[in-house]
């Protein structure tokens, strides 16, 4: 028996760690855990809510604009507030241009090495790679040339004992499976994705003023000025600029980025049978389409026990079903107290103790829905989506299963999506979603503003006493829901209950764990030295604990990375 | 050396996270109190992870200014090149935050757009947690910073001058 943690103190604080017990080649138990204080909504109490989205938006660095735009949400809300259908429609755009750009990040520069040897390149041979890669897809840079370049980078790299940018993979693990020649495409790829998630990003610059911090959010609406005719506003050159942009990304998307995850699916389609884990999930309707929020493009729903047919819909931020329905449990978190407390009513009082397996173990509350563990993220917005009958999700998901069964020789059915790999091929198919529907809202926008309507704020009043409200985001990692109480036009309490919170929740007063928890039993592990596959399960997910903090580490510590038992 | 076409200072951290602020500081003193020629862009870029890579490609130099965690007293001053970076080890990427300045280095090497010149301003912080402000150490550090900034932009071609009228820096997060 060995226990394995797995405990990057890359930042020095605010990181994900996970233990787990390993016995039999399989992970017998498991705990996750945040090394950080996630208080940080306290520097908002007495503050305006008119300015908490600057705020927040530091939360997280690398997901700024999602709760930006989640906390104008939640004081609209409690100011029972309609926004102008611009100010809709441009959220919109920056949200799925942010999810863009996120979920190729995530598939190619954070997970896809997971699965890709690149030590093997060497071996490959670029002419077959490109008849292969020409095979599955009609984009324009899967040449021979293309590939051979790649390949020439990757042996100078080998070569030179300097692995650079892949110097801490695990290489020549047992569990890697793919030949040379995919091995070459996914790297050759994996370089386009870089300029690919760069235009992504220009997208969001282009309509929030600058990245990484958006400019142009406000309660009430967004603050870009509409001209079409003035050079300062945004105007026809900038929305065609931005067309331009997404007309060079959804192509990636759909003929790279889909295609590659259904080939990697399918080439180890036994990652469909590890890792379901909790199969409860959430996800929040998102992409409004009317002033008041209550239609929206992407729906959201919970989903129990991996019943598709027991989708129950969440229909808009004024849905009790949703806003009574969150609590979040601080029995094994560095709180004090035991038990579950609604958002609005929730405490942040740290109470540390050390990592007690059977006691508190972690600062990430324990959220829960109705008392259960949910999951979120692609996975719980593809199941939703589908179990609701949704066109495109329907649509991109039957391709994406009918193509893998067809190369993994093997049936892969939707029931097959609770998964380390469902979740990997579910974060593909709302992506290549999200694609389609960014021209939409795009010639919504378009459509809007030629029919005479440069609105894009209304000024918020507070009145006398006291509000509260919600404001949900599905952003790319899954339901992000702010929770906010103003008294008198000040902050009196503020919870941001975000995605990986739900996901790397510990377990609960009644010892239920949490979706990592859950997904790691019985995953494999051939090497508990190497544990390359609990890193698959744990980045399929998508992690990311908020609250990072930049200090760059140049001490080079090798910290400890994986720890043995 | 011929002079850089474009130079990039960029602040790292998070302000509201006391001293890990100090790199987003100091670019907003520079930027206010400066007159900056044409060919150097200041940006506070907060956390990114990758995000980081698409500012590092537009410029031949960069300048970063970061809390660094390094031996020494809180306040003093450490300097780092490419190579000393490169000395550094990877670690493992769990998370979007983990790719550090380092990786995102390391990825542009690989696309061939990588600046040729980088130099890290590194501010050791005293306290890293909640609360948005800077320790006195670290406050006190914030001019030699800066100072450290105006020399290496003169080493590079780019001479900064005081502006004649010096506007307000925009320090948000330090507001009651």
């Amino acid at each position: 028996m060995a226990r394995i943690t797995v405990d990057p103190i890359t930042r020095i604080e605010g990181h994900l760690r996970i233990d787990a017990v390993v016995d039999g080649g399989e992970v017998q138990k498991a705990w996750a855990s945040c090394s950080m204080w996630r208080g940080i909504e306290t520097i908002l109490l007495g503050r305006d809510p008119r300015e908490a989205w600057l705020f927040t938006q530091r939360f997280c660095g690398v997901c700024t604009t999602v709760h930006a735009i989640a906390s104008v949400r939640a004081v609209e809300d409690a100011l029972g507030m309609e926004i102008p259908l611009n100010a809709q429609y441009i959220r919109n755009l920056i949200l799925i241009a942010h999810a863009l750009h996120d979920h190729i990040v995530h598939f190619y520069h954070l997970s896809a090495l997971d699965w890709v040897d690149v030590t093997t390149i060497p071996q490959a041979d670029p002419v077959k790679t490109a008849a292969l890669a020409e095979s599955l897809s009609d984009w324009t840079r899967n040449s021979d040339k293309e590939m051979k370049q790649v390949q020439t980078k990757i042996i100078g790299l080998v070569q030179s004992g300097q692995l650079g940018i892949f110097a801490n993979g695990y290489w020549g693990h047992p569990a890697m499976k793919l030949p040379p020649d995919v091995n070459l495409l996914a790297v050759a790829h994996y370089l386009q994705a870089l300029e690919f998630q760069r235009k992504a990003n220009q997208i969001v610059g282009i309509l929030g003023g600058k990245t990484p911090h958006i400019q142009n959010v406000a309660v009430g609406g967004v603050m870009n000025a509409i001209n079409l005719n003035s050079l300062g506003a945004l105007n026809m050159d900038r929305l065609y600029m931005m067309k331009d942009l997404f007309d060079e990304v959804i192509p990636f998307v759909q003929q790279v980025y889909f295609v590659d995850a259904i080939a990697i699916a399918a080439l180890y389609a036994d990652w469909f049978d590890v890792g379901a884990g909790v199969k409860n999930y959430l996800s929040v309707p998102d992409l409004a389409l009317d002033p008041a929020s209550t239609k929206f493009d992407l729906p959201g729903g919970t989903i129990f026990d991996g019943d598709l047919a027991s989708v129950h819909p969440i229909t808009s931020s004024r849905d009790e079903y949703f806003r009574k329905g969150v609590t979040e449990d601080v029995t094994h978190g560095y709180y004090e107290g035991r038990g579950a407390q609604h958002p609005w009513q929730g405490e942040t009082k740290p109470d540390f103790t050390d990592f007690q397996d059977d006691g508190k173990y972690s600062w990430v509350k324990a959220p829960r829905f109705q008392g259960k563990p949910m999951q979120v993220g692609p996975l719980a917005n593809v199941l939703v989506g589908y179990a609701l009958g949704n066109e495109l999700m329907k649509k991109w998901t039957d391709i994406a299963l009918a193509k893998v069964s067809e190369i993994a020789k093997r049936p892969i059915t939707i029931d097959k999506m609770h998964s380390t790999m469902g979740r990997l091929l579910a974060r593909a198919i709302r992506t290549v979603v999200l694609s389609e529907l960014a021209l939409r809202h795009w010639e919504l926008l378009v459509k809007n503003i030629t029919g005479g309507d440069s609105t894009s704020y209304r000024a918020p009043s507070f009145p006398k006493g006291e509000v509260q409200g919600v404001g949900f985001h599905e952003a790319p990692r899954g339901t992000l829901s702010h929770w906010v109480v103003a008294k008198d036009g000040v902050i009196a309490n503020y919870q941001a209950v975000v995605p990986t919170t739900w996901n790397a929740s510990p377990r609960d007063e009644g010892g239920t764990p949490g979706p990592y928890e859950a997904s790691l039993l019985k995953n494999p592990v051939a090497d508990a030295e190497k544990p390359l596959e609990v890193l698959r399960t744990v980045h399929s997910f998508d992690p990311c604990m908020a609250c990072a903090c930049h200090t760059l580490d140049v001490e080079g510590r090798t910290i400890a990375t994986v720890k043995v038992l | 050396m011929t002079t850089p076409a474009t130079i990039a200072v960029l602040g790292l951290g998070n302000v509201l996270l006391g001293d890990d602020g100090v790199g987003p500081y100091v670019v907003e003193q520079l930027r206010a109190r400066y007159e900056l020629p044409d060919n150097v862009t200041v940006a506070d870029l907060g956390t990114p992870g990758l995000g980081l890579t698409a500012h590092l490609s537009q410029a031949e130099a960069v300048i970063l200014v970061d809390a660094v965690a390094a031996k020494g007293e809180a306040g003093e001053l450490r300097f780092y090149g490419r190579d000393d970076l490169n000395r550094l080890p990877l670690n493992p990427r769990v998370s979007p935050h983990d790719p550090a300045v380092q990786d995102a280095f390391w990825l542009m090497d690989l696309t061939g757009d990588a600046p040729r010149e980088v130099l890290v301003v590194g501010v050791i912080p005293e306290r890293l947690t909640l609360g948005a402000g800077l320790s006195d150490r670290v406050r006190c550090a914030c001019e030699p910073a800066i100072e450290a900034i105006l020399g290496e932009l003169a080493r590079l071609g780019a001479c900064a001058a005081p502006r004649a009228r010096p506007g307000v820096p925009d320090l948000w997060w330090m507001a009651a």
